[in-house]
């Protein structure tokens, strides 16, 4: 159904071409992986198939692309919207109208259909997204992945053959996520929709694709997943594990690497987590907190211990951004004592406490507005009134950034504004760092480079505090998890122990071996005999 | 709810009422009708969003309004304290009459913002873009856009406050301003990025609107109907030919709207919402049409001549005529039939 | 050539029109005929919406392509929630914060976006914060208008230092401190002739219609003048504050706008 031949595009002004003699065939009903590291051209190819590159971006473009049999180069979009559907990164950068059914209708509008069969077609799209319950919602009182839903419904409405998602899924928590992939299944599964896919976080959707295609400049690869996956850099610790040890064929899910998994003879294995001694340096004392009114934290006990390194975990709405929150005096607790080194914080304010305690916002982008990275560092140091600029050059190169500074940062890729974010956040050189859902829209190799620069911290003797929803990150860093429920604290102690057995949080590795008390695929695999 | 184009009739209605007539008894009239209606519709409309109070913005309006014209205005018989005549601009006396004029015209004029607002209050806000002529689609979908973003911007401005503040950002002065202002900006920039995309797949902007001849038939046609209209004026204006002039005028805002319409044509739009019309409406315009039946056209029974007060030179009681007091009591169906169906 | 000689016809008759209109108290002293009607407030509203619509129809000119659709549709979103502050938390006599963005996007964009910057802010704004009425127009097409003029400081910014100059800046801030002048005596324009009614009673027995006149004119002039002096310095100060950075953000955003694909036959 798609044929591309000998495609190479560069964008405007750039030298070095994004895409370069690329050659690939998507058969139609496939469900299509496209991995690759960022920057590898991901997007670029997306967007080739529907004609937004380069009708939309410019640039040059040679080569041949038939998508069911029409020209997208020749069409550009607004010809290939009837064949082709989008579904892009951000929610709320997709809709026009305030609610899910106008939203969907808007696409409709300028058709020429009739009345009548317009209907006909909104009721079938809201059905196939189950979105009836929410037909009458304002947009942006939905949640990521209902919002995710309703652009993919848009996109539906004007019944085109193919589906091109692109890193649907980076800004939504796992349930949304979840949804998200498992409405995306049903669609491939029942209506035989064609579906393309980029996506960093696999795991979810490897059972069900049919077709992998792995960027990576001239060493492309494609084909069925089967044949992939042994060679692909960057797995799941399931698939790491699976293909190390030969098993074979290759098991996707857990259920397949069970069978597996039971016949390696694995010795039971207790770690001893450390005994901290340290003054206590973060505690919360029957703490309520309460976020627009609504109770977010009901008597919370928590005592944090200078140099440790902790995850705070949790469902959806559990009350853990708010926590973070409670330390850097963003909000003050209804009831209960926040103390810092022994001190109450409830008479300082944000400014004075963020000189000794980092912190990393969800969103990065909201700290950067300079023209270049030196220009950010320089607007925290006037904020907190510092002189001493000579360990900057020190930050920067730990973070990777020195060749950037002067970068404009918001050109940077997403990983490297986050360590900017990070450079303006610790130019006080705080002895704490708080961390809101770091791993947010990160590829493979950002996650790695970020965990580096978090274990370096932390051997330096700083206390690290995570935020994150990404229990595979987690599992080989930190020494401690506190699980959040519903705004109690449900579980707190040793990841080992607190992970381990968890049905919802533990790790693949976890569930594979479960009475071993390993949790990443290199502990798995240093334990057993090769 | 009432269907739109009743709700347009009634506030034709009292657009027409307000213009008509200074009277004061028919003025505070209309006042309480209009009071009655935004009664009903407060507890029934769905964005309470003024900022102002009728109550207030009626005393101010009336107040402003008197002394600006009894500071501009020295006509009339009635003069209630003389300003030293050397006093720049305000030498000279304050007349009543003036007062009362300008009183009465700032009353009307609250009364027309308060029509308004009870309006726009009960209308839905996609109703109100759909009130966008055909022909400006574009424009429609520019503002169904904003609206949209504005809870997205507003919170997102709340999340670089915060971002802002752990990196020891404090808002002192109109420059600390900066560290908000920007990023969102650019991040509403990059947005509008990915929204365009969105759009684009979506078949938007797939045809322009009209091709270049079209383009150049509508400029002549505009530019013809604006001629007509400025001659049409001046004729009515400097050489006092009121039928020619006014003929002229209608005709080239026919013209102009001919032309409008046939652009719209061009956009093949199927409109998704459709209110029903029911008895409840019928009965809003039918009220609303015997007023302005009553205030525009000379009926025998009517004294028409008690619509137009005129306190100058001598304030005099005003007068008053039932028929005509019926009807503005029409103007109250619409809370009527509000309260009927709660 | 044609098309921009009809376009230049539009325009200017429009602005004809549309001052004529706004003068039109001052028309009735002048002529000192009955023709009261001629200066009646509704018509003054109905030539300033058939202006305004015919200059709407002349921007749009061929269509607006998404890019743009979506660029305004953002730009006027935060323009509105700024207006929205205003109006909640209302500043110094006649400053508004929206001519900041309205002015910028003008500029840098061209003609078409300012004036649709312009007018849509103020209708969007009217919409969420609840003032749609008669008066909406004339905000609407005066806003308009200082977007639509934008491009103009071009000549004297490229004179006063070229690109990204602080006497860019300079000029910029002088035209923003014009239009506060402008826009104030234009809303002002309007608010006379409903407050007071016809205009067939400017005068006091025995004084003539010239002096009535010049009367009208310093009492305008001292009423109009502080309200709109805090409109131009509110201009000129968030000009000076934030003008530079945001000229810069929008810069960047122009060249991501400006790359369209030409279909050129090229080979690798």
């Amino acid at each position: 159904m798609i044929t591309i031949e000998q495609l190479t595009f560069h964008y405007p002004e750039t030298a070095q071409p994004t895409l370069h003699n690329l050659t690939l065939h998507i058969a139609a009903g496939s469900f299509t992986l496209i991995m690759g590291r960022s920057g590898e051209g991901k997007s670029t190819l997306a967007r080739c198939i529907g004609g937004l590159v380069p009708h939309f971006s410019g640039g040059t473009i040679s080569g041949h692309i038939r998508v069911a049999e029409r020209d997208p180069i020749a069409l550009g979009p607004s010809g290939m919207s009837r064949i082709v559907g989008y579904v892009f990164q951000e929610p709320e950068a997709q809709a026009v109208m305030d609610r899910v059914e106008d939203e969907i209708a808007f696409a409709l509008e300028y058709t020429g259909l009739s009345r009548t069969e317009m209907r006909l077609r909104i009721e079938e799209v809201l059905d196939l997204l189950d979105l009836a319950a929410l037909r009458d919602r304002p947009l942006d009182q939905l949640s990521g992945g209902e919002r995710q839903r309703v652009a993919i419904a848009s996109a539906l409405a004007l019944r085109p053959q193919i589906l091109v998602l692109d890193e649907p899924t980076s800004q939504l928590d796992p349930q949304s996520a979840e949804d998200v992939l498992q409405a995306l299944i049903r669609l491939n599964n029942d209506l035989g929709l064609t579906i393309i896919l980029v996506e960093h976080r696999i795991e979810r959707v490897l059972p069900f694709v049919d077709h992998i295609i792995y960027l990576d400049g001239d060493n492309t690869l494609s084909g069925a997943p089967a044949h992939l996956l042994p060679h692909l850099p960057h797995v799941p610790p399931l698939i790491a594990v699976a293909r190390t040890l030969g098993w074979s064929p290759l098991p996707v899910t857990i259920k397949q690497a069970l069978r597996f998994a039971r016949a390696t003879n694995v010795q039971p294995n207790q770690t001893i987590a450390p005994q901290i001694s340290s003054p206590t340096i973060l505690e919360l004392q029957h703490v309520h907190a309460a976020y627009l009114k609504q109770a977010v934290l009901e008597d919370i006990n928590l005592t944090i211990r200078a140099g440790e390194f902790v995850a705070l975990l949790g469902r959806n709405g559990a009350g853990k951004s708010s926590l973070l929150k409670l330390f850097t005096g963003l909000l003050r607790p209804v009831q209960g004592r926040v103390l810092i080194d022994g001190r109450d914080i409830a008479s300082r304010d944000t400014a004075a406490l963020c000189r000794d305690i980092g912190y990393l916002p969800q969103d990065p982008n909201a700290l950067l507005f300079a023209e270049s990275v030196m220009g950010e560092l320089d607007q925290s140091l006037r904020n907190q009134q510092l002189t001493d600029r000579s360990y900057i050059p020190q930050l920067l190169m730990e973070l990777g950034l020195s060749q950037y500074a002067q970068t404009y940062p918001r050109d940077l890729s997403v990983g490297e504004r986050q360590r900017v974010a990070l450079a303006a956040v610790l130019v006080s050189q705080p002895r704490v760092i708080l961390l809101d859902e770091p791993t947010r829209g990160l590829d493979y190799g950002a996650k790695q480079r970020l965990a580096e620069l978090l274990r370096t911290w932390h051997r330096r003797g700083m206390t690290v505090l995570l935020v994150t929803h990404d229990v595979e990150f987690v599992a080989g860093l930190v020494d401690r998890v506190i699980l959040l429920g519903h705004g109690a604290i449900v579980a707190d102690g040793p990841t080992a122990t607190v992970l381990g057995t968890s049905p919802l949080f533990a790790p693949q590795i976890a569930r594979l071996f479960p009475t071993s008390g390993w949790l990443t695929a290199e502990q798995a695999l240093q334990h057993i005999a090769p | 709810m009432i269907h739109p184009f009743a709700w347009l009739t009634w506030l034709i209605a009292v657009t027409i009422a307000l213009s008509a007539t200074r009277n004061p008894l028919y003025l505070i009239l209309i006042g309480q009708a209009l009071a009655i209606v935004n009664a009903v519709s407060t507890a029934q409309s769905r964005q309470p969003l003024t900022f102002w109070k009728p109550n207030t913005l009626v005393v101010m309006l009336v107040v402003t309004s008197a002394l600006f014209n009894a500071l501009l205005v020295r006509y009339g018989n009635t003069v209630l304290v003389r300003l030293p005549a050397w006093l720049p601009l305000l030498g000279g006396p304050i007349t009543l009459e003036a007062l009362v004029y300008g009183a009465l015209n700032g009353l009307a004029l609250a009364y027309i913002f308060i029509a308004f607002s009870i309006v726009q209050r009960m209308l839905p806000i996609s109703t109100l873009i759909g009130i966008i002529p055909r022909a400006f689609y574009p424009l429609a979908i520019v503002t169904a856009i904003a609206i949209t973003f504005v809870p997205t911007t507003l919170r997102q401005a709340q999340h670089i406050r915060e971002a802002q503040a752990i990196r020891g950002h404090q808002l002192r002065r109109l420059r600390d301003w900066l560290p908000i202002l920007m990023p969102l900006l650019i991040g509403g920039l990059e947005r509008a990025f990915q929204l365009a995309e969105s759009l684009a797949s979506r078949g938007f902007a797939s045809q322009p609107t009209q091709s270049t001849q079209q383009h150049r038939s509508t400029q002549l046609t505009i530019s013809v109907a604006l001629t007509g209209l400025l001659s049409g004026w001046m004729l009515r204006l400097i050489w006092a030919y009121d039928t020619l002039g006014s003929i002229l005028m209608f005709s080239s805002a026919i013209l102009l709207f001919g032309k409008l319409w046939m652009l719209g044509k061009h956009a093949p739009h199927t409109r998704y919402r459709q209110f029903t019309w029911n008895n409840a409406d019928t009965a809003v315009v039918l009220c609303a049409s015997v007023t302005i039946a009553v205030l525009l056209l000379p009926w025998p029974a009517i004294e028409r001549a008690t619509l137009g007060y005129y306190p100058y030179p001598l304030v005099s009681q005003p007068s008053f005529d039932l028929g005509i007091g019926f009807a503005i009591v029409g103007l109250i169906w619409p809370a009527v039939t509000q309260y009927i169906k709660s | 050539m044609i098309q921009r000689f009809l376009s230049a016809t539009i325009y200017t008759l429009s602005s004809v029109l549309g001052i004529f209109a706004f003068l039109a108290p001052f028309f009735g002293i002048m002529l000192q005929n009955d023709n009261a009607q001629a200066s009646a407030p509704w018509l003054m509203s109905a030539i300033v919406g058939l202006c305004f619509i015919s200059l709407l129809v002349e921007v749009q000119g061929t269509g607006i392509n998404a890019k743009h659709v979506a660029l305004l549709g953002v730009l006027v979103a935060i323009n509105s929630i700024l207006r929205f502050a205003e109006v909640a938390f209302p500043g110094p006599g006649g400053f508004t914060p929206i001519f900041l963005l309205i002015i910028l996007s003008g500029y840098v964009f061209g003609a078409q976006i300012g004036f649709l910057m312009g007018a849509l802010t103020l209708f969007v704004s009217a919409l969420i914060t609840g003032g749609v009425g008669p008066w909406l127009p004339y905000q609407m097409i005066s806003a308009a208008w200082v977007g639509l003029s934008a491009p103009l400081i071009k000549p004297l910014a490229h004179l006063l230092g070229g690109a990204n100059s602080r006497g860019e800046l300079l000029a910029i801030m002088l035209f923003g401190a014009v239009w506060g002048f402008a826009y104030g005596a234009i809303m002002n324009l309007w608010f006379w002739p409903y407050a007071t009614g016809a205009s067939t009673h400017y005068w006091q027995p025995g004084v003539g219609p010239i002096e009535t006149l010049q009367r009208y004119a310093a009492f305008y002039l001292l009423t109009s003048f502080v309200w709109d002096s805090f409109n131009a310095a509110g201009n000129v100060v968030l000009l000076a504050c934030f003008g530079a950075p945001v000229l810069r953000a929008l810069r960047r955003f122009r060249k991501r706008l400006d790359f369209t694909y030409q279909p050129s036959g090229s080979t690798v």
